[in-house]
C-alpha cells in the first residue's frame, strides 16, 4: 500500500516534472503568455494611466487575463497536439493513469499562471504605487488563482474537441474574445447596452467583477450574483469537457 | 469465463469480430498465442492488422466473440502492466530528451528495467541527452522500442515498427527485438515487409479480410515449398509455356516471366529447346513472396 503510493507519487512528480520541462522549452508559448499581459499592464496603469484609479482596476481584471493564456493555450493546444501524434493513445494503453497526466499539466499551468500573476503584482506594487492591506493581496491572489480552473476546464475542451490546428485558432478567438468583450481591457460600461449584456455570458466578466469587488476598487452590483454564476458555469464546463473527453476516447 | 488455458495464454481470441459499419475489420478471428517468440502477422492494408492490435490492447471494443489479454480483459490494468507496446503513427513529445521519456514511461510499472540498463540493451547510449525532435527516423523508433520494453513486459505489441526506416534502421532494430525474444518476451508485430517475417519471426499468420488465412513458420515454408520459381526473358508466348510439361502457372514480372513448375528438369528441357535465345535464366525455391501471393490469389479467386 505505502509502496503503491511511493510509486504514484514518484509517477506524478515525474510527469508534473515533464510538463514543465515542454512548457519551458516552447518559446512560442511561454513569451507570449507570460510577457503580453506584464507588457500591457506596465503601458495602461504606469506609462499612460487614465487616470489615478487605472492601476488598482486594471490590476484586478488583468490578473485574470494573466492565468487565461497559460489555462487556455497550455491545454488546448497541447493536449490537441499530444493527441494529433499519438502520444495520448500511448499513454492509454501504457499503466499510466489519465488522472495523472492531467493533474501535473494542472500544475505546470498553476506554476505558470503564478509567475504571470505575481509579475502584475510587482508592477503593480512597485511601479504604479498600488497599496492594499495584505489580506487584500491575498484574497485578490486567491481570487486570481482561482480563475484558472474554468478556462482550464475550456482549454481541456479544445484539445478533446479540436485537432492541432483548429486548436491554435479557436484557442486565439476565444483568448482575444473573452479578454474583449469580458472587460478585462476596458471596462465593460462604456460598451453599447447590447454588449454589456452578452458580457454576462462570458466568464471573464464574472471573474474580473470578483476581483475587482474583492480589491475594493469598484464591482458592479452583488458579489454573490457572481460568485453563484461562476459557480454554475465551472459545473457546465465540467460536464461538457466530461463529455468531450468520452467522446476522444471512444472515436 | 476463463478457463485454465486462457490464464498461462498470452493472448487468446476466440470467434473475435469486429465491425464498422459495415465494414467487417475481424471476421470470426480465433487465435492462441502461448509461447514467447516473435509473431508476424502479415497482410495487406486493410487486412485487419492494426484493429487485431487496438482490440487486443482494449483501445476498441470486439463486436462479439471472446478475448483475452494475459488472462484478462483487454486494456484491465493487471493486463497493461504486463504488456509493452509501439502504436502506428505514433510519436513522443518532440521537446523532452530520450533519458526523460524512459524515466517517466518507467514509472508508471511494477517493476520495469533502470533507465541505463535500457539504453544500454536499446543502444540509445549516443544520444540518450539529447531531444526527441532531433533524433533520426531510425533512432526515434528505437526510442519507442525502449518505451515498449521499460516495464519489462512479457507481452509487446509492435504495429509496423519498422515501416519507413532504411534497411541499417530496419536491421539495428531486429537484433534488439530478436534479443528480447530470446529472454523469454511475446513479442506480435504486423509488418508487410516479408523480408521482415522471414527473418524475424518464429511464426507467420498472413491475415486477409479479418482472418487468419495461414498459420506456419519460415521453415514450414521453406520445407513444404514444393517445385521450384523458374525467372527468364524469352520471346515464347505466356499461353505457349503454360502447356509445356510441368508448369503449374505463369506470370509477368517486369521484363521478367516467372514460372512455377512442380518438374523444373522437364521444363527447362522443353523451354531452352523451344526458345534457344533464352536469356537472365535463374532457378530458385519459392520464397515466402511466391507463398503469400499464392495465398492471396487463391483466397481471391473462391
Amino acid at each position: 500500500m505505502n509502496n503503491s503510493f511511493n510509486r504514484t507519487m514518484r509517477s506524478f512528480f515525474l510527469e508534473s516534472g515533464a510538463e514543465i520541462l515542454k512548457s519551458f522549452r516552447a518559446p512560442e508559448f511561454i513569451l507570449p503568455t507570460l510577457l503580453m499581459p506584464v507588457a500591457f499592464y506596465t503601458l495602461f496603469a504606469t506609462i499612460v494611466p487614465m487616470g489615478p484609479e487605472s492601476a488598482p482596476y486594471l490590476l484586478a481584471t488583468y490578473g485574470v487575463f494573466a492565468v487565461m493564456g497559460p489555462a487556455i493555450f497550455g491545454f488546448g493546444i497541447s493536449v490537441a497536439n499530444e493527441r494529433d501524434k499519438g502520444w495520448l493513445a500511448l499513454k492509454r494503453v501504457s499503466p499510466a493513469t489519465g488522472g495523472s497526466y492531467i493533474a501535473a499539466k494542472v500544475l505546470s499551468t498553476l506554476i505558470f499562471a503564478s509567475f504571470s500573476v505575481a509579475s502584475i503584482y510587482l508592477v503593480a506594487g512597485f511601479a504604479a504605487d498600488v497599496s492594499f492591506t495584505r489580506a487584500t493581496w491575498a484574497s485578490l491572489l486567491m481570487i486570481h488563482l482561482f480563475s484558472v480552473f474554468p478556462f482550464i476546464l475550456i482549454g481541456l475542451s479544445i484539445g478533446f474537441l479540436c485537432n492541432a490546428n483548429a486548436a491554435v485558432a479557436v484557442s486565439n478567438i476565444l483568448f482575444l474574445s473573452f479578454s474583449a468583450l469580458g472587460g478585462l481591457w476596458i471596462p465593460i460600461m462604456v460598451f453599447p447596452p447590447a454588449m454589456q449584456s452578452f458580457a454576462h455570458f462570458l466568464p471573464t466578466y464574472h471573474l474580473s467583477e470578483i476581483a475587482l469587488a474583492v480589491s475594493q476598487t469598484s464591482g458592479q452590483g452583488d458579489i454573490s450574483y457572481h460568485l453563484l454564476v461562476i459557480g454554475v458555469m465551472t459545473a457546465l464546463l465540467a460536464l461538457s469537457t466530461a463529455l468531450a473527453w468520452s467522446k476522444q476516447r471512444n472515436s | 469465463m476463463l478457463s485454465s488455458s486462457d490464464k498461462s495464454s498470452r493472448l487468446v481470441m476466440t470467434d473475435v469480430c469486429k465491425s464498422y459499419g459495415t465494414t467487417q475489420a475481424l471476421n470470426q478471428l480465433s487465435l492462441n498465442i502461448e509461447k514467447p517468440g516473435v509473431y508476424a502477422i502479415l497482410g495487406h492494408n486493410g487486412a485487419g492488422k492494426t484493429t487485431l492490435i487496438n482490440c487486443a490492447l482494449g483501445l476498441e471494443k470486439i463486436s462479439s466473440g471472446n478475448m483475452t489479454t494475459l488472462g484478462s480483459k483487454p486494456g484491465d490494468i493487471k493486463a497493461k502492466l504486463r504488456t509493452g507496446v509501439i502504436l502506428q503513427n505514433s510519436e513522443l513529445p518532440d521537446l523532452l530528451t530520450v533519458n526523460e521519456q524512459i524515466e517517466l514511461f518507467a514509472s508508471y510499472y511494477h517493476t520495469p528495467f533502470s533507465v541505463t540498463e535500457i539504453i544500454d540493451k536499446c543502444d540509445l547510449g549516443d544520444f540518450a541527452n539529447k531531444r526527441y525532435k532531433g533524433l533520426s527516423g531510425g533512432q526515434k523508433r528505437r526510442v519507442q522500442f525502449a518505451l515498449a520494453v521499460v516495464g519489462n513486459p512479457d507481452l509487446i505489441f509492435l504495429d509496423e515498427p519498422t515501416t519507413g526506416l532504411d534497411i541499417d534502421a530496419r536491421k539495428t532494430l531486429w537484433n534488439v527485438i530478436r534479443e528480447f525474444a530470446n529472454k523469454g518476451k511475446t513479442i506480435i508485430l504486423t509488418t508487410h515487409y516479408l523480408e521482415e517475417a522471414e527473418n524475424l519471426a518464429d511464426r507467420i499468420l498472413i491475415m486477409k479480410a479479418g482472418k487468419i488465412v495461414s498459420d506456419t513458420t519460415p521453415q514450414k515454408i521453406h520445407l513444404e515449398a514444393k517445385g521450384s520459381v523458374i525467372q527468364c526473358q524469352t520471346r515464347l508466348p505466356q499461353s505457349s509455356i503454360t502447356s509445356l510439361p510441368g508448369v503449374d502457372s505463369v506470370s509477368k514480372k517486369g521484363k521478367f516471366l516467372e514460372i512455377r513448375s512442380s518438374d523444373d528438369t522437364a521444363t527447362l528441357r522443353e523451354l531452352i529447346a523451344q526458345d534457344p535465345q533464352i536469356s537472365s535464366l535463374t532457378v530458385s525455391k519459392p520464397s515466402l513472396e511466391n507463398f503469400f501471393a499464392q495465398i492471396e490469389n487463391s483466397e481471391s479467386a473462391q
